[in-house]
């Protein structure tokens, strides 16, 4: 059963900072209800969440004021187990949250820590362990499961402490599609149960269905309340750095009535007054055009790690243009990383070659291929050493050889392109995620690798920061820059990547030009993936524009 | 790709409780302690090896055959520099090698892969859960065990962080396979630096993880795996002492396997 919680005028800065990372937050909750959370990188939506938790100020020290009651009792009179009982908090990095060896040990280990009776705690996991899909994985090995499986176990372990209150803080953040459905069904179940749920989120679709939203800004609640009423309002959610629903923005710039949030209330609205006529798209067969002059060929590439009998890649054949801009798209473990890693050579085929410019890539130099294709890994923590951002950004060109004068000036302009300036001198450990985000991707541009593959660029950014990394790509891809991403995000393949290679169980399952892979909307749901709302309604209407600006100019030629 | 050292397999040496498994690898330290022969220390380290395939460990074993093969490499090198015997085999300057010292490198190599091979049986045959709760019931208080065995638990995660840390900078032009150690002194901060803020970032989320389901160190709490002894546990362990009895008679009353008096 959920408890409603009040919160009143709370605000609280981390250890000294002056700042304050939330600032007088107020809000009731009634028992049962789901709140969505909303707002851009840095806006304090995890802060709110761990004060809820008693996390802040209980591990985070600093300046707390006002009060949180959960079920009339001051959060932060609760101690460290009682709480446990009464707020269950998720995060979004589903890996440091599993530690146990099975399934069942994670489960088990917070009513162990409740100092539940054994067969107990064996209830209560034949108690949960279906409701999370679970049920034949109960003494599996926690690292065999699916990133999906694995978030739902993190959230399994926390609910079978059986908590008034859910909180949830980015839950599908580091998910591929696939396993975002997974995690918001699990959510609706734990609704239909009557617990109260509280869930940070990017993705407008997700607070659709809820009973409040709180959009945050600046460490402050700007918007508060039913959901269609903040949902329809553009500027209001891009000013919090999310993205507006693309049907709503489509109505909108077209002038037509009505403000419809999802697809079919769009198809519904058009059908009712008629707005539209539908057409059927004719496609165009052949997928590539004309030269096959590729820089990178991929032939017949199989991988398997040493010592285990499958293979993760399975007889890959693809090439890459010089100037493309590509996609790689797929669920979890479907290969995506593996071969973007084989085109740089940190991976070796176990059969096959890759050739770059001619020569495989096994013949070439260190520092050659480190000038031809250039590697931007997935969280930025895996390479950032030096005390300034200068000195991190030239690292690359230092270790080449490159001449001072040289590294001066390479380091500026890939500051210059990334947005960096000024932050030279800056240490980058204290910057946000998405800054350090782009200083890695400025450490490898200033090398000015032919090739830049990233790897998830997007992850953790908001809308805001999402749209301008790419849009900084883009501009690469302009001056001559070939691109290739790895993303779980529909809308950026959509808007930005000129082709598309969709992987499944290590094969390509298709490959071709961005607008085509997005039509076939079965052969995409093999691979899990559904196009963006926008995307759908085009394929629906017949027309050829990906992005909401494409699809009204389209309309209104029409 | 998994680099946790338990396999889940249900041979023998799984179903034992893990305190059983923890005194016998003692055992089996001390017993390695008694003897510096190398016909003698081969027999315990076959008979450690075997125990190794019937508890099916091979992949463990694989996984670090080569810090295995490099114990035993630099052992009978170095050994026998810093040991002297009675019958010279070969000397240059001030390098003498002999007979007895050659034997006793040997030995010491197949001793530290014992070590190495015994610890393995219990890493890949118990459960993490199991070997914290050995501890506890031995009388290890919670935090320490806790602390022992999340050190443990950690290793593989940082081991595959490590690997994505070297990749990440190998990619921006790291040359990790040059020979010159002085240049390679200069390539370790930028894999240490990372790794130490990984570690750092991993291990704060993971005790807010933790302190979310209710854990604090202090508190009791009950274990879901409760450890029991059984009749086989205390066969073996009966076995055991009996053998380490045996042994300590040998080298100290009859002063059996030694090639170097007066070393362990």
């Amino acid at each position: 059963m959920g408890v409603p919680i009040s919160i009143k005028s709370l605000s609280f800065s981390y250890g000294n900072s002056k700042e304050p990372a939330i600032k007088d937050i107020n809000g009731e909750i009634s028992e049962g209800e789901l709140v969505v959370i909303m707002g851009h990188g840095g806006a304090g939506k995890s802060t709110l969440c761990y004060a809820m938790n008693g996390i802040v100020p209980r591990f985070y020290k600093g300046n707390y004021k006002g009060n949180i009651s959960i079920g009339g009792k001051n959060a932060t009179g609760f101690s460290i187990k009682e709480m446990a009982g009464a707020v269950g908090l998720v995060f979004q990095d589903f890996e440091a949250q599993l530690f146990s060896t099975n399934v069942e040990l994670e489960m088990a280990f917070g009513l162990e820590n409740l100092c539940l009776p054994r067969d107990e705690i064996s209830g209560r996991i034949d108690k949960y362990i279906d409701f999370l899909g679970l049920g034949g994985k109960r003494l599996s090995d926690t690292s065999t499961l699916s990133g999906g499986q694995k978030q739902r176990l993190a959230i399994g372990s926390v609910i079978a402490m059986e908590p008034s209150v859910v909180v949830m803080d980015e839950p599908t953040s580091d998910l591929d599609p696939l396993g975002r459905v997974d995690i918001l069904s699990l959510a609706g179940l734990l609704r239909d149960r009557k617990r109260t749920i509280i869930m940070v989120d990017y993705d407008p679709d997700t607070a659709i269905g809820a009973d409040q939203l709180w959009l945050m800004k600046d460490s402050e609640i700007i918007g508060q309340g039913r959901p269609e009423k903040y949902l329809s309002d553009e500027k209001l959610l891009l000013s919090c750095g999310v993205m507006p629903p693309q049907t709503l923005s489509l109505f909108n710039r077209m002038g037509w009535e009505g403000k419809p949030l999802t697809v079919e209330a769009a198809i519904d609205l058009i059908e009712k007054n008629n707005l539209v006529k539908r057409h059927s798209l004719m496609r165009d067969a052949k997928n590539h055009t004309g030269n096959n002059n590729f820089f990178i060929k991929v032939r017949g590439v199989c991988f398997r790690y040493p010592g285990v009998d499958s293979d993760v890649l399975k007889d890959i054949n693809f090439g890459v243009k010089r100037g493309e801009f590509i996609a790689i798209l797929g669920q979890n473990g479907s290969g995506k990383t593996t071969i973007a890693k084989h085109l740089n050579r940190l991976l070796r085929p176990t059969s096959g070659e890759v050739i770059i410019d001619g020569k495989p890539t096994t013949r070439y130099k260190h520092n050659e291929l480190a000038r031809l294709v250039g590697y931007v890994f997935q969280n930025p923590d895996h390479q950032i050493f030096a005390s300034t951002v200068q000195e991190e950004v030239g690292f690359g060109l230092k270790i080449l050889g490159e001449d001072p004068k040289t590294i001066k000036r390479n380091v500026e302009e890939a500051l210059a392109v990334t947005g960096l300036e000024g932050y030279e001198h800056r240490s980058p450990f204290v910057l946000t995620k998405g800054e350090r985000q782009r200083v890695a991707v400025a450490s490898v541009l200033a090398v000015r690798p032919e090739v830049i593959i990233l790897d998830e660029p997007t992850t953790g950014l908001d809308y805001q920061h999402q749209k301008e990394s790419l849009e900084m790509l883009k501009d690469l891809n302009k001056k001559g820059h070939t691109i290739i991403i790895i993303t779980h995000s529909m809308w950026i393949a959509e808007r930005y990547a000129h082709r598309c290679i969709v992987m499944k169980d290590g094969k390509i399952l298709d490959d071709g030009v961005t607008r085509q892979v997005f039509a076939d909307e079965n052969r995409l749901s093999e691979a899990s993936l559904v196009p963006s709302p926008i995307v759908r309604l085009s394929n629906w209407l017949g027309t050829d524009a990906m992005t909401v600006e494409d699809l009204a100019e389209e309309l209104k030629l029409q | 790709m998994n680099l946790s050292l338990y396999q889940d397999k249900g041979t023998w040496l799984h179903n034992l409780d893990p305190r059983t498994k923890l005194i016998g690898v003692a055992i089996v330290f001390i017993i390695c302690l008694c003897f510096n022969s190398p016909i003698y220390m081969a027999i315990i380290a076959f008979s450690v090896f075997a125990i190794a395939l019937s508890a099916r460990a091979q992949k463990a074993l694989w996984t670090l055959r080569y810090i295995l093969l490099l114990l035993i490499v630099f052992s009978v090198i170095l050994w026998p520099f810093f040991t002297t015997g009675k019958t010279l085999i070969w000397s240059w300057g001030f390098l003498r090698l002999t007979k007895e010292s050659l034997f006793y490198g040997i030995a010491m190599g197949m001793r530290l892969s014992t070590f190495v091979i015994a610890g393995l049986i219990l890493l890949s045959t118990t459960k993490n859960e199991d070997i914290t709760n050995g501890l506890i019931k031995m009388g290890m208080p919670y935090p320490l065990a806790f602390a022992f065995s999340t050190a443990l638990r950690l290793v593989p995660t940082f081991v595959g962080a490590g690997a994505t840390i070297v990749q990440a900078q190998v990619s921006r032009g790291l040359d990790l396979e040059s020979k010159n150690i002085l240049s390679r002194f200069g390539k370790f901060i930028p894999l240490a630096v990372p790794m130490f803020i990984t570690a750092i970032r991993y291990t704060n989320r993971l005790s807010m993880a933790l302190e979310s389901r209710g854990f604090s160190p202090e508190s009791q709490r009950t274990l879901y795996y409760e450890p029991v002894m059984k009749i086989k546990d205390w066969l073996i362990l009966s076995f055991m002492l009996i053998l380490l009895i045996i042994c300590l008679y040998m080298r100290i009353f009859l002063n059996l396997g030694v090639v170097m008096p007066g070393r362990l």
